[in-house]
């Protein structure tokens, strides 16, 4: 798909910021994104080129102005979604209950 | 239904998992070939990036054979091909305005390939 992902060749976006000793994971939630990624994948509902799909699948304006591990976790949330494992409303619902408890 | 348990998980990291398969299929093309880029735009998964379609670039090595992601993305088997790796000029990429001596390559499925 010509989607927002492609960056070949498009300008506009800005330089590259470089990062001297750049950590894996710039926060704690990354590193359990890339964990629930990788756990998930294992269970073989999907293979690495419908995760990849997944990812470039977010809406070209969302995609880019979200984080590398933000995309990863939308890509992770539609494939449990699509495949019934866990639906975007069972998502939501904790998300609100979750917000709830945190006052 | 598997499950990857945390103490497995540093060996499975490590091994990774290659789209390499073991399946004997004729290459199509070979180191030195030229080719151009298909004007491919599926609405699928595809791994052919827009800047290369519709150029021409010189076979640089073979990889061998791999799945294709266009139709394993979208559970549509995976049709074992080879992968080359192209080289492309910056000048067929982006004009003549472009440094004479810069190259790219890139790694394509023989299906985005046609004989130029």
């Amino acid at each position: 798909m010509n989607g927002a992902h492609d960056l070949g060749g498009m300008d506009g976006v800005g330089p590259i910021a470089y990062e001297a000793d750049e950590p894996v994971f710039h926060a704690e939630w990354e590193r359990r994104v890339f964990a629930m990624t990788v756990a998930m994948g294992f269970y073989g509902a999907w293979n690495i080129d419908s995760s990849r799909h997944a990812r470039e699948r977010t809406p070209a304006a969302a995609y880019l102005s979200s984080s590398y591990y933000e995309i990863w976790l939308g890509g992770l949330e539609r494939l449990l979604d699509e495949t019934g494992l866990l639906p975007r409303a069972e998502i939501e619902a904790r998300i609100a209950a979750l917000r709830e408890e945190a006052g | 239904m598997p499950v990857l348990a945390a103490a497995d998980t540093p060996a499975v990291l490590r091994r990774g998992g290659s789209a390499r398969v073991d399946a004997k299929v004729p290459a199509r093309f070979a180191a030195g070939d030229r080719v151009a880029v298909r004007n491919l735009n599926p609405f699928g998964h595809t791994r052919a990036p827009r800047y290369v379609r519709c150029k021409m670039g010189t076979i640089n090595r073979d990889h061998g054979v791999f799945i294709f992601p266009d139709t394993h993305a979208h559970g549509q088997g995976k049709r074992p091909q080879h992968v080359y790796s192209v080289r492309f000029t910056a000048h067929d990429l982006w004009g003549d305005e472009a440094t004479s001596h810069d190259t790219v390559y890139v790694d394509l499925w023989d299906e985005y390939l046609a004989p130029a």
